[in-house]
């Protein structure tokens, strides 16, 4: 209480907040679900489990806290963590509150989604009940196949009022959309599609401002900690947890460490930091702030495979072009642009998609088998434009075969 | 328990019926026992991966942050609190799950069809144990059984007329106390020991070894899985034969001649001195390339397996590895001198895929 009120003086605004206790194995099972312990039931989250178990057993991480999008904001908190690293947590757990309240690619998700997933985990299950456990799986493996064809810009433009109906119509990026409007499927399996969509969307902001949320939450617990909340005993430890937190780390960027970094120059330029939190994205922060200066001082570089050795290595540090990486690898939310061209144009009911490429080839065995389940679930044939090597190519799903098919078009 | 806990157990069986299918593929590599436990394996998989559209090959690599000139190696493996960072894809973890062993036999007898087999000896052996459903008059204080004691002191005071029934009271006396007891009862009861024989002389190589590895960790599996109790024994020769320790059997390298029968004679003592044949299951295994050093010690390996070992033995296997310089003359000569006989199995090993053939046809008698 006594952080939160510290957090609300310092001019951060949240919702309640609801902080429970688990113990690290608990969190792990609470993590594997992406946070929502009513999550519908798949071998995936199965899978993740088992994964973060093992990596916790191993001591390679630890969970220290979750934070969910909801209202009122959920937070569980680790119980082995020290009494100071729950003050940490405690304050930076009001930094993601805060984010998650203004960040305007925020403000159109689904508040309610405690219950909402609730909801979807009673469909998944009445649904196996009585389709078969089996046939439900299937079905729901190949619609997450293709849960990242959504528009990352659609939440944004339906909170800036837009009509946002006739955007699943081709053109569009919302192949989601599209296929739950417009594909042949049968009650139950349009009730899935429209569920793993709607969860899709709602964690699509957190993908695009992973760095910027991150960094809005270190910022805060750093200088609120440091600002009154430590004892004198607690500040060595507190050095200690706090630079755990936002080393560097050579081979990919740690977002607690850019973030911070990011609002701490953009303070030090006396920009107002509350109103960037507010309108910016991860890709548009970096635009904003990162120079030569920055890319120089934070150390930044490029990296990739050398072509030899195959190991990761330094390739260049000339900022300009780091700087031009960094929003390459940003934008999008990391992933390839994949718009849906027409629907039946070129042939009766086949879809045409084009992978608007950068410079970026597409894993190609990966492609072919996302094609194959668009496929199955459109029911006629699917093709996707793309590039390799600088050559224009054709992917083609039909009757469950993918081929490359390189005549141009 | 958690909800998880649910999911967790939908996503092993998914796994294990990946192994199932790809039974084949383990039965060959060594994969499988690479980190193998008291019960259990990890089998290490691949992460099961949903397709997704996704970047290839040519846009691997990032920013990264910290120092180093042009060139320098980046060792960033950082842990999973930084995951999500940018422009790399999900992480390529394998994942390893654990299967106990004797499931991977059960799997194993599914994919080979193996039969069971029928232990010989002495079955059944008493064991102490089982459950406390007795009473005894003697006992220790712990076992004491509270009721059955009162109602022993009201049966003695009623008897005796001490019993008063406007004022009833019962003084336990020393003679009162009962007891609960267990009862010793017979279990089924059957060990068996493996002798796994091998010829590391120079012919052998990598290669051949590591056949020899990989089968006789099925062999093991699949034998323990059906007996209580197993011992395996590691004996490799070359002119002379010695007893090692599982660790040096599959790396010792030796040069020099090979002489089968010390091993024989290695094994044909060990049985006579430490494993009974009325009381052990015993299985023998032999692996060479097929040199012998001469015709003579061949007849002798004859004679020794005719009359001593063989009549010993639920069954002596013998595998032939083939290698760049083995003649594969043994295995000819087996079969020649010793066709009929009904507990010797040979079988020709030419690369990894043979090896379930051979495996198949060593344990497919259920002997």
């Amino acid at each position: 209480m006594r952080i939160q009120g510290l957090a609300r003086a310092a001019g951060l605004d949240f919702e309640r907040i609801d902080f429970r206790l688990l113990d690290a194995h608990e969190v792990n099972g609470v993590a594997a679900y992406g946070g929502f312990p009513t999550r519908y039931p798949s071998w995936r989250f199965g899978m993740e489990f088992e994964r973060l178990e093992k990596t916790h057993q191993y001591g390679l991480s630890r969970i220290y806290e979750l934070v969910i999008n909801t209202e009122p904001v959920l937070a569980y908190l680790v119980r082995t963590n020290s009494h100071l690293e729950q003050k940490l947590v405690m304050a930076h757990v009001c930094g993601h509150a805060d984010f998650f309240r203004h960040n305007s690619w925020f403000a159109s998700t689904d508040r309610t989604m405690l219950d909402r997933m609730g909801r979807h985990s009673e469909i998944v299950r009445l649904a196996m009940e009585r389709h078969g456990q089996d046939r439900v799986e299937q079905f729901l493996d190949r619609v997450l196949s293709l849960e990242t064809l959504i528009d990352p810009y659609l939440p944004l433009r339906r909170h800036l009022g837009a009509d946002v109906k006739s955007m699943s119509n081709p053109p569009t990026f919302d192949i989601l959309g599209f296929l739950a409007l417009r594909a042949p499927l049968a009650d139950w399996e349009r009730e899935l599609l429209e569920l793993v969509r709607h969860e899709a969307y709602y964690f699509q902001p957190q993908r695009m401002t992973k760095i910027m949320n991150e960094g809005w939450a270190s910022f805060w617990h750093a200088r609120l900690l440091t600002g009154g909340v430590l004892e004198d005993s607690e500040v060595v430890d507190f050095a200690d947890c706090h630079s755990g937190a936002t080393a560097d780390s050579p081979g990919r960027i740690n977002p607690y460490k850019l973030g911070i970094e990011l609002f701490r120059a953009a303070e030090e330029q006396g920009l107002d930091i509350f109103r960037l939190r507010r309108v910016h994205n991860d890709a548009s922060l970096i635009d904003l702030l990162v120079d030569a200066e920055f890319v120089e001082r934070q150390k930044l570089f490029i990296y990739g495979a050398n072509p030899k050795t195959g190991r990761a290595e330094v390739i260049e540090r000339e900022p300009a072009r780091v700087k031009a990486r960094l929003m390459q690898d940003l934008s999008w939310g990391g992933l390839p642009q994949i718009e849906l061209i027409s629907a039946g144009q070129s042939e009766p009911r086949a879809l045409d998609l084009r992978h608007h490429h950068d410079g970026r080839d597409l894993d190609f065995d990966a492609a072919k088998a996302t094609l194959v389940c668009l496929e199955r679930l459109w029911g006629a044939p699917v093709r996707l434009s793309t590039v390799e090597g600088g050559e224009p190519r054709r992917l083609v799903a039909r009757r469950g075969e993918a081929s490359v098919d390189d005549e141009p078009e | 328990m958690l909800r998880i806990e649910a999911d967790r157990a939908r996503f092993r069986e998914i796994v294990r019926g990946r192994i199932r299918a790809d039974l084949k593929r383990y039965l060959s590599t060594s994969e499988l026992f690479a980190r193998r436990g008291e019960r259990a394996v990890s089998v290490p998989i691949p992460q099961i991966e949903l397709p997704r559209l996704r970047f290839g090959d040519n846009s691997k690599g990032g920013v990264g942050q910290g120092h180093g000139e042009r060139g320098d190696p980046v060792d960033g493996d950082a842990g999973d609190t930084c995951a999500g960072a940018a422009g790399e894809g999900p992480s390529e973890h394998a994942l390893e799950v654990e299967v106990e062993l004797d499931e991977l036999a059960a799997m194993l007898g599914r994919e080979l069809e193996l039969p069971y087999i029928q232990p010989r000896g002495r079955n059944n052996i008493l064991c102490e144990g089982g459950r406390y459903d007795h009473i005894r008059s003697r006992g220790p204080d712990s076992l004491r059984h509270g009721r059955r004691t009162l109602k022993q002191a009201l049966k003695r005071s009623v008897a005796s007329g001490e019993w008063n029934p406007a004022a009833p009271k019962i003084v336990p006396l020393r003679e009162d106390f009962r007891f609960r007891a267990n009862r010793p009862r017979p279990t089924p009861h059957s060990s068996a020991v493996i002798i796994h024989m091998m010829d590391v002389s120079g012919s052998m190589g990598r290669e051949q070894k590591e056949i020899v590895r990989i089968q006789a960790f099925w062999i093991d599996t699949w034998l323990r899985s059906q007996y209580d109790q197993i011992e395996v024994l590691y004996i490799v020769h070359d002119a002379a034969a010695k007893l090692v320790d599982r660790d040096s059997f599959f790396h010792l390298r030796e040069s020099g001649g090979t002489k089968i029968s010390s091993a024989y004679e290695l094994c044909l003592s060990q049985i006579q001195t430490r494993y009974r044949p009325e009381d052990w299951n015993i299985y023998a295994f032999h692996y060479s390339d097929g040199d012998n050093w001469s015709a003579r010690d061949t007849e002798r390996c004859m004679t020794l397996l005719r009359d001593e070992l063989i009549p010993r033995v639920n069954q002596f296997c013998y595998g032939q590895v083939k290698s760049a310089y083995g003649s594969g003359q043994f295995k000819k000569d087996l079969d020649e001198s010793l066709s009929g006989v009904e507990r010797l199995v040979t079988a020709a090993v030419n690369d990894r895929g043979d090896i379930s053939e051979s495996i198949r046809a060593f344990l497919g008698k259920g002997r």
